[in-house]
């Protein structure tokens, strides 16, 4: 029995697509903006998490995932509470590296500008765990597994059919998103 | 104290059968005892999930998830245990017992993982499977700790049973430590593990390297199609419940076929509060069932009883089932209900880098992994440590994670990590624990739960043959990992509390000898013929085994002893 068979035999004939039809299209823009975030902070990790994972040829960049809004969000439901602190201090601060290297905000800058300021900022030491990090986590995990993140800039294959366990990878080859 | 003739409603409330319990075993005694022509009661104590219909989050994408499928700060706080769990997430939490509406007293610390629901944790089990052989039944009377009533060659043709119908892919392997079963087709190795495996068998000779056996249909054969259950998706989204009917459950297998001979009542939210017992005949009548929503106390009365509550809530069951002739709980003449509980040893694992193989990938989600038949103290003791372990392993490619600890930003960073990044091979074991007199349950004697029954007290600890049994595997995890030439090798005691293996087995158990045993060769009580315990709790050992095949077996076989027993007018 092929996949197609499979699925026709089962999935459809218990509903199981009707289901899948039914399913809310949640998004991250269409959550409640979070408290004590200003519009101001939140569009700029929208940015700096769009500098992280930029839009390119075949997928568009994190700030069409409103990541800025999905970091906030996160951090504040899923990371223990000082992961707010850590991220308010990683805003406030790439906000002054680019100020004193550029002399400008950092929304201000142009896209070069921009990844040059992240990449001295993530290379510069910290104690402790780097706050950077908070941040290309919440952006990797928002926009990997959003939809365009998943299927786009990665292979989503939601039922697969089978297990092939040796494929000839090609050079142009994109992970699994699952 | 019985009150059959009198109560209200007696011939309603009277069945041929009643089996406590809906998950795995439970299943499978309702299967048998309705297929046999009983009018049985399946009592439930939590909520009906409908296959399919009840799965609400089978079919969800990552993005449909409010939480991206990570468990939100508020739950993991208000779940300490729950949370623990490998497979409690925003996807699955449904089916996860809640810490605080169910709570119980730690003697000692142990992870109780429940699913209270119609099919219990059979939704949510790791559907791996695999026999027990010889050595596993003969090997507590061979190290003096206990005694099996049962020989594999009793159990083998109720192991065929239930795989062909529940259906269980495989390799036939021909190994005395695994016997073969009824097999479809077994899923693939990748390259990886292929070398892996021709490394490993080809440095230690008897160290086996197998692929998982798991209750999959790979290729569903009439008996499945005929329960409308289809091929595998290879989705591993398996705990969501499987909208294909693909992996076994009560929900898409056995509590269906209980039902289609219209001999099934299924009644959910019903916790039994104790098996009733009858002076005059020497047997159970009945059961006491408190309404999990009204919490009505109500009889019902069978003249056989299967408890199947899950190990623990069997003990729980049994020991708060009192009365003039048992004070200390249901056939416990002797004090050792409750106690010899045991589980498995999962503290060790390892995980290291394996370099080369950059243009071989895979495609599908396989929901089983590699595994190695224990090869430690098979024949004889050879070891500062009793019994042995399984292991588990399988290698991937790192996906778009791996950029979580690699440095850059730009375009340049986002092709890179959403390219299959290095391949990783992690190895895991299952250890067999001997059971333990003073590793018990008990009721606690003050607090109570919510329907006014005792709370369980656990007092069940690792000792010193775990803890030595522990650095033999991640010796020998280390030394086949190097044989593999991996890299970079990690080994690691996760320091996990018993319970968390999920495999807790134990405190009814069999025997031959009444004195030091609870149930007899064919899972009845000794003191209590119609009473059949077919859960974890029966179990004399643990084996190194995934435990829910030999409970399925063990209940189908119970199931048709019972039958054959109230023909020829015995129960």
């Amino acid at each position: 029995m092929n996949r197609r068979e499979a699925l026709r035999q089962t999935a459809l004939a218990a509903g199981a697509a009707a289901l899948w039809a039914s399913l809310p299209a949640r998004t991250w823009a269409a959550l409640a903006a979070p408290a004590g975030w200003s519009a101001t902070d939140e569009a700029l990790l929208t940015l700096i998490g769009d500098t992280i994972i930029p839009a390119t040829a075949t997928s568009p960049g994190a700030g069409a995932v409103a990541i800025g809004r999905f970091i906030i969000t996160q951090a504040t439901e899923f990371y223990p509470p000082q992961s707010i602190d850590t991220l308010r201090r990683a805003v406030l601060e790439i906000d002054a590296a680019s100020r004193q290297r550029f002399n400008q905000s950092f929304a201000a800058l142009s896209v070069a500008e921009r990844e040059q300021v992240l990449t001295a900022y993530e290379a510069a030491r910290q104690s402790g765990t780097h706050p950077f990090r908070l941040i290309k986590e919440l952006t990797l995990l928002g926009y990997f597994t959003s939809e365009p993140g998943a299927t786009q800039a990665l292979r989503y294959d939601p039922i697969p059919g089978s297990f092939n366990g040796s494929l000839k990878l090609a050079p142009t080859d994109r992970s699994w998103a699952l | 104290m019985t009150n059959h003739p009198t109560t209200p409603g007696a011939r309603e409330h009277t069945f041929d059968a009643i089996v406590i319990g809906s998950g795995i075993s439970g299943g499978w005694a309702a299967k048998e005892l309705c297929e046999a022509g009983l009018r049985t009661l399946v009592l439930e104590r939590g909520r009906d999930v409908k296959h399919r219909d009840d799965y609400p989050t089978a079919l969800k994408n990552p993005w449909d998830f409010s939480h991206r499928n990570k468990t939100p700060r508020a739950v993991v706080t208000a779940n300490p245990i729950a949370k623990k769990c490998y497979a409690f997430d925003e996807a699955t939490a449904h089916f996860f017992v809640k810490d605080d509406e169910h709570p119980y007293v730690q003697d000692r610390p142990f992870d109780w993982i429940r699913g209270y629901q119609v099919g219990g944790k059979s939704l949510i089990w790791a559907r791996q499977t695999q026999r027990w052989s010889r050595f596993d039944f003969e090997g507590p009377a061979r190290d003096g700790f206990g005694e099996w009533p049962i020989t594999y060659d009793e159990l083998a043709p109720w192991y065929s049973h239930v795989e062909r119908f529940a259906g269980i892919s495989g390799n036939y392997d021909g190994l005395e430590t695994l016997p073969d079963g009824e097999f479809l087709p077994a899923w693939e190795m990748n390259d990886v593990e292929k070398h892996a495996q021709g490394k490993i068998m080809g440095a230690f000779p008897g160290r086996h390297v197998i692929q998982g056996r798991c209750a999959h249909l790979t290729a569903p054969q009439p008996q499945h199609l005929a329960q409308n259950r289809g091929q595998c998706q290879a989705r591993n989204l398996c705990y969501r419940g499987c909208p294909f009917g693909a992996y076994f459950s009560s929900n898409s297998a056995t509590l269906p076929a209980a039902a289609a001979t219209g001999r099934l009542t299924l009644r959910p939210h019903s916790v039994v509060e104790s098996i009733l017992h009858d002076p005059a005949t020497g047997r159970a009548s009945g059961v006491r069932v408190i309404d999990a929503v009204t919490k009505q106390a109500t009889e019902f009365f069978a003249r056989v009883i299967f408890a199947n509550a899950s190990c623990l809530n069997t003990n729980l069951l049994l020991l708060n089932s009192t009365s003039a002739r048992f004070p200390a709980g249901l056939g416990n003449d002797h004090g050792l209900l409750g106690r010899y509980v045991a589980f498995h040893n999962y503290r060790g694992s390892l995980s290291a880098s394996v370099e080369g193989f950059e243009d071989s990938y895979y495609s599908g989600r396989r929901p089983t992994q590699l595994m190695m038949p224990n090869f430690r103290n098979v024949r004889k003791q050879e070891t500062d440590f009793q019994r042995g372990y399984m292991v588990f392993f399988g290698a991937s490619r790192a996906g778009w994670q791996q950029g979580n600890h690699a440095p850059g930003v730009g375009a340049a960073f986002k092709d890179r990590i959403t390219r299959p990044g290095p391949w990783g091979i992690y190895m895991m074991m299952q250890g067999e624990t001997v059971p333990r007199k003073e590793n018990h349950v008990r009721l606690s004697s003050d607090r109570k739960d919510a329907w006014g029954i005792p709370q369980l007290v656990t007092s069940i600890g690792y000792d010193d043959n775990d803890e030595k049994l522990l650095r033999d595997f991640l010796a020998r995890g280390q030394e086949m990992l190097e044989a593999v030439g991996a890299k970079k090798i990690t080994a690691r005691d996760s320091k996990q509390n018993p319970g968390l293996d999920i495999h807790e087995m134990g405190g009814v158990r069999m025997g031959h000898d009444s004195k030091t045993s609870l149930l007899n060769r064919w899972n009845q009580l000794h003191a209590c013929a119609n009473v059949f315990v077919t859960d974890g709790a029966c179990m004399t050992s643990t084996g190194t085994q995934n435990p829910s095949l030999t409970f399925m077996a063990l209940a189908a076989r119970a199931a048709q002893h019972a039958v054959a027993e109230l023909k020829k007018g015995n129960l």
